[in-house]
């Protein structure tokens, strides 16, 4: 009898002890991440039968259990993710919007002030220091291009550097993952839950989810299978796969993800990753590099070719002047020109097809890379898609016949067999910026003239007068070829309001060697007016009105060092649209910016995804931080609650030993009774 | 709800943080005095600001451009009205010379005065803007434009009279700098110069060159012993000449000083939008000190009181009642 009651409190104090011990073991953990609260359970035990009926025997230790909601824990991973991603992103747009730096500093300024140059210029055609002026602007130009796509490409770089952290991070969490699952499932062969490797593993998938989104899947063993976003294995059991950084299909200076599963590699798609750093900075990398790097590729190429166009059409100062044909002003490296990327998946090699692209018109240029592939919908035959996709309809390409898309002429041709699941990417302006140069060096050389000066005779009885004659094209008629041309108008047009007019092109022995007739001029209008095409290469812009009979007469320049033609023609080429213009079925293309504007869309672009991508990290932080603190505030540690137990506990175990205490008085009152 | 030990202190350190941070933000905007630093801050403004600002460099640019033409036209203006004057003091003397008592000798000595106005006259025609064009000088020009060719001699007495003509070698037309008013620099010398209406009614396509008008005279006055009716003639005829040269210049120079009207009203025109394009930018990104000045406290009141209500909350536990 006796004995029962001493085993009841030995037992109690063991029960309260080992609470005491839990608490003590909650204080210490109390401020360790991830730490879940720990609870000694307590059974009764079962009562002994008498004939008076049952018993008590005290109390069991049945175990120490953790305080964990598996869904918290699995919400706040997974919120974690995402707000990893976010974070990842806004971080770098941060760094990517400086790039498109505003104000004084900023390429709108250099666009701006290389025009307000070529205006000085026409003031002083003539002036060495104005010309000089111009070439220092126009290299200022270039090298903040140049400085804008070298920050790009170091982005890149830095980009490649962090995913390669965080794949090695990866696997090494996956390993540990792997190889706290054998403890696990090790500890569970012994009956009891080992709290502490729990704790530690759902640390690790926390930790992984900073990287990767994942999701896990409990096994009956105690191990967990850990699987990527899109499904794919990366922990099962005891066994880890392993993700690798391979360069991207097309173009190696990106990276892709793939995962090793035992011998094979298998790239993983950007979009099925889900959250996660890796996810934000593939999605950097693929959308918003991309993007900035297609928009400042894209005006630089346009700037480059429209400056180059007009320049070359002018008379420069080189000795001897007006003899020397001029030559361009920027230049663009040739490894910076216009790309065609096979697939590295491809079957198909180099032998097999043919595939170039030209650049036709840069004004007509879009900021996108195009994809040729066999149409998904009719076998056979192949498509070119603009990427990233813009919702504009694929275009058939039919092999061995040019394509004119977007300013581009591209031919395919197959010679030998191309398989319907190879891929090919043309990039026509993704690097140029970073290979924008000036290519001349020689102030002389600048053309500030134009070939042909035009004017009215004093005969004119009209009001018409030439403001600008503005060369669009190289001349069918060399300026040294002609001794000049005439346009003479006729009489009213059959509406009376315009004038008709003929043209007529002398050689320099006098003989007529083209002209057109019939011609309208209507009020407003330049001559020739669109679509008509241009008289030897130039359309004048008049004012006034000219009468029956009235002659405009260009001639070929004979004075280049005073003639202002070509510098107010480059002049005037800041204000026209001539970024991104979209070709229309019947006539001129249209729509499009000015270089100024071209550039101020850019930067109101990367300006909107970084305010974007800064609001969203700001939301999925918050979520994220919601989420854990539900997790924590669920299975975290209350100081106070464990003083309050650590009295309630310690209550008991004096309590228990109290019964001690009685038991042995009841036991030595028994030995005096009997013993004497 | 509960409240887990260590949730509390990490809420109030990442509180104490953002407030922070906020802080810092107001307080980078007050020195810089800039609401926008970068695009993210508001992408709309900053587009605003950046349109603003190259509408201001072409306003620097067309004033630059402006300035220049004024100068030119000016200089052209003057030189007009130099012309002016030398061709009323030509009219003069050749009135002068009319004198039918004069002798050839005093004649000659008008003579000498007609060909120093004619000198004169061709270098003012000749004129220079000091940077290597011509006021003259057209679309172009040789330098000079203007310059003195020999006469062919006559096929019957075998003699040039007048020995040598003005010739102008450049190209029609006015040369025009980058403004939108198309504002002018160089004028068209020939126009000026050698065509000149010749006053007929109904117009008639003959014009005069006032240098040839000048050249004649002095050819038939200077001819020894000419008769009192060939010095009436010339003197006639060159008086007739130099008014309609004269008259002509005048419309010039009125055409001059129009533009140079117009020069002012484009200066206008530039200031303003230039003043805009200022404002413009300034209200999209500049800050408003007022508003910041009364957020920054606002931010410190509150970083203020986060951190007292963090060292009171801090003090609290259970453990400070049950020691002992």
């Amino acid at each position: 009898m006796g004995t029962a009651l001493i085993s009841i409190g030995v037992r109690a104090m063991a029960a309260s002890y080992a609470s005491i011990q839990t608490t003590a073991h909650n204080i210490a953990n109390a401020g360790v991440e991830g730490y879940s609260r720990q609870e000694t359970l307590l059974a009764t035990s079962q009562g002994q039968f008498t004939g008076a009926g049952f018993f008590g025997r005290g109390v069991d230790v049945a175990g120490v259990v953790r305080t964990r909601d598996a869904f918290l824990t699995r919400e706040a991973a997974t919120a974690k993710a995402l707000a990893a991603k976010d974070a990842v992103r806004a971080t770098y747009l941060d760094q990517l919007q400086s790039v498109f730096r505003t104000g004084e500093q900023g390429i709108g300024y250099a666009i701006s002030r290389f025009f307000a140059a070529t205006s000085d210029l026409a003031s002083q055609p003539a002036d060495a220091a104005t010309r000089q002026v111009v070439l220092a602007r126009a290299q200022d130009l270039a090298l903040l291009f140049q400085g804008a796509g070298t920050q790009l490409a170091q982005l890149q770089a830095g980009v490649t550097q962090e995913l390669q952290v965080s794949v090695q991070t990866v696997n090494g969490i996956a390993a540990s993952i792997a190889r706290v699952n054998n403890d696990i499932a090790a500890a569970r062969g012994l009956g009891q839950e080992p709290n502490d490797l729990l704790d530690q593993r759902d640390r690790l998938i926390s930790q992984l989810s900073e990287h990767v989104q994942v999701s896990t899947l409990p096994a009956e063993d105690g191990t967990v299978g850990v699987f990527m976003a899109g499904g794919e294995r990366l922990v099962l059991g005891t066994v880890a796969e392993k993700l690798t950084l391979v360069p991207d299909a097309f173009d190696s200076s990106r990276s892709a993800i793939a995962l090793s599963e035992g011998a094979t590699t298998r790239r993983l798609a950007t979009d099925a990753l889900g959250g996660g750093r890796i996810a934000g900075l593939l999605q950097f990398q693929n959308t918003d590099i991309v993007a900035a790097q297609l928009q400042l590729g894209q005006l630089a190429y346009g700037i480059t070719d429209a400056v180059n166009k007009q320049q070359m059409l002018g008379m420069n100062l080189l000795p001897p002047a007006g003899t020397v044909a001029s030559s361009a002003l920027f230049g663009i490296e040739e490894s910076a020109k216009g790309k065609v990327y096979a697939a590295s998946t491809n079957q198909s090699t180099s032998a097999d097809y043919q595939l170039e692209m030209r650049v036709v018109d840069a004004s007509q240029l879009q900021a996108s890379e195009y994809e040729l592939r066999a149409d998904p919908s009719i076998p056979g035959n192949w498509i070119v898609r603009r990427v990233p996709a813009d919702g504009s309809a694929p275009v058939a390409i039919v092999p061995g016949v040019t394509l004119a898309i977007d300013g581009l002429e591209i031919d395919f041709d197959i010679l030998g067999t191309v398989a319907d699941t190879d891929r090919f990417l043309l990039a026509p302006v993704t690097r140029a910026a970073i290979g924008m140069t000036t290519a001349l060096s020689d102030p002389l050389g600048l053309a500030a003239a134009s070939p042909f000066v035009a004017d009215t005779p004093a005969a004119n009885t009209g009001s018409l007068a030439v403001q600008a004659l503005r060369m669009v094209d190289t001349p069918t008629h060399a300026p040294a070829n002609v001794s000049n041309i005439a346009i003479t108008f006729t009489g009213p047009d059959a509406s009376g309001q315009g004038m008709l007019y003929d043209t007529a092109v002398y050689d320099d022995l006098g003989n007529l060697v083209g002209g057109s007739s019939g011609n309208t001029w209507m009020p407003g209008a330049t001559i020739p007016a669109p679509p008509d095409p241009d008289i030897n290469g130039f359309t004048l812009t008049v004012t006034g009105v000219p009468a029956a009979g009235d002659a405009i007469r260009i001639e070929p320049t004979t004075y280049p060092a005073q003639n202002n033609g070509n510098a107010l023609a480059l002049n005037g080429l800041g204000s026209l649209n001539l970024i991104g213009l979209s070709a229309t079925p019947t006539g001129a293309p249209s729509g499009g910016f000015s270089f100024n504007n071209a550039f101020i869309a850019a930067l109101a672009d990367i300006g909107v995804r970084a305010q974007g991508a800064e609001a969203a990290a700001a939301i999925s932080a918050a979520r994220a931080d919601q989420a854990e603190q539900a997790r924590v505030d669920k299975s975290g540690v209350n100081l106070d609650e464990e003083a309050a137990r650590l009295i309630q506990f310690q209550q008991s175990y004096q309590a228990a030993a109290k019964v001690l205490q009685i038991a042995q008085s009841v036991f030595s009152e028994l030995l005096k009774i009997t013993g004497g | 709800m509960r409240v887990t030990t260590y949730n509390a202190y990490r809420d109030t350190i990442h509180n104490l943080q953002q407030r922070q941070q906020d802080l810092q933000q107001i307080q980078e905007q007050l020195t810089s005095g800039k609401r926008v630093a970068k695009p993210s801050d508001d992408p709309v403004a900053a587009a605003r600001a950046e349109r603003a600002l190259a509408t201001m460099t072409r306003a620097d640019a067309q004033q630059r451009a402006l300035e220049a033409s004024r100068t030119v036209t000016q200089m052209t203006e003057s030189a007009l009205g130099d012309a002016g004057e030398l061709l009323q003091t030509a009219r003069e003397t050749l009135l002068a010379a009319g004198n039918a008592s004069y002798t050839d000798a005093e004649r000659q000595a008008l003579v000498l005065t007609l060909k120093g106005v004619r000198e004169q006259l061709l270098g003012v025609a000749n004129r220079s803007d000091g940077v290597g064009s011509h006021l003259f000088g057209g679309q172009g020009s040789a330098s000079p434009p203007f310059v003195e060719v020999p006469n062919a001699p006559d096929p019957v007495t075998g003699v040039a009279d007048p020995p040598t003509r003005v010739e102008y070698r450049g190209v029609r037309g006015d040369t025009r700098v980058a403004t939108e008013e198309r504002l002018g620099t160089m004028i068209d010398g020939e126009d000026t110069w050698l065509l000149a209406p010749n006053g007929a009614q109904p117009p008639d396509p003959t014009t005069v060159s006032v240098f040839e008008v000048l050249d004649k005279a002095i050819s038939a006055l200077s001819a020894s012993g000419a008769s009192g009716d060939d010095v009436a003639a010339a003197v006639k005829a060159g008086v007739a000449g130099v008014d309609h040269s004269l008259s002509h210049l005048l419309s010039v120079r009125a055409r001059v000083g129009e533009a140079l009207n117009r020069t002012d009203r484009a200066e206008l025109r530039i200031a303003d939008t230039k003043l805009a394009a200022q404002t413009e930018r300034s209200n999209a990104e500049d800050l408003d000190l007022v508003q910041a000045i009364s957020d920054f406290q606002n931010q410190q009141t509150g970083y203020d009181a986060a951190l007292k209500a963090y060292s009171m909350v801090q003090k609290l536990s259970l453990f400070n009642y049950i020691s002992g």
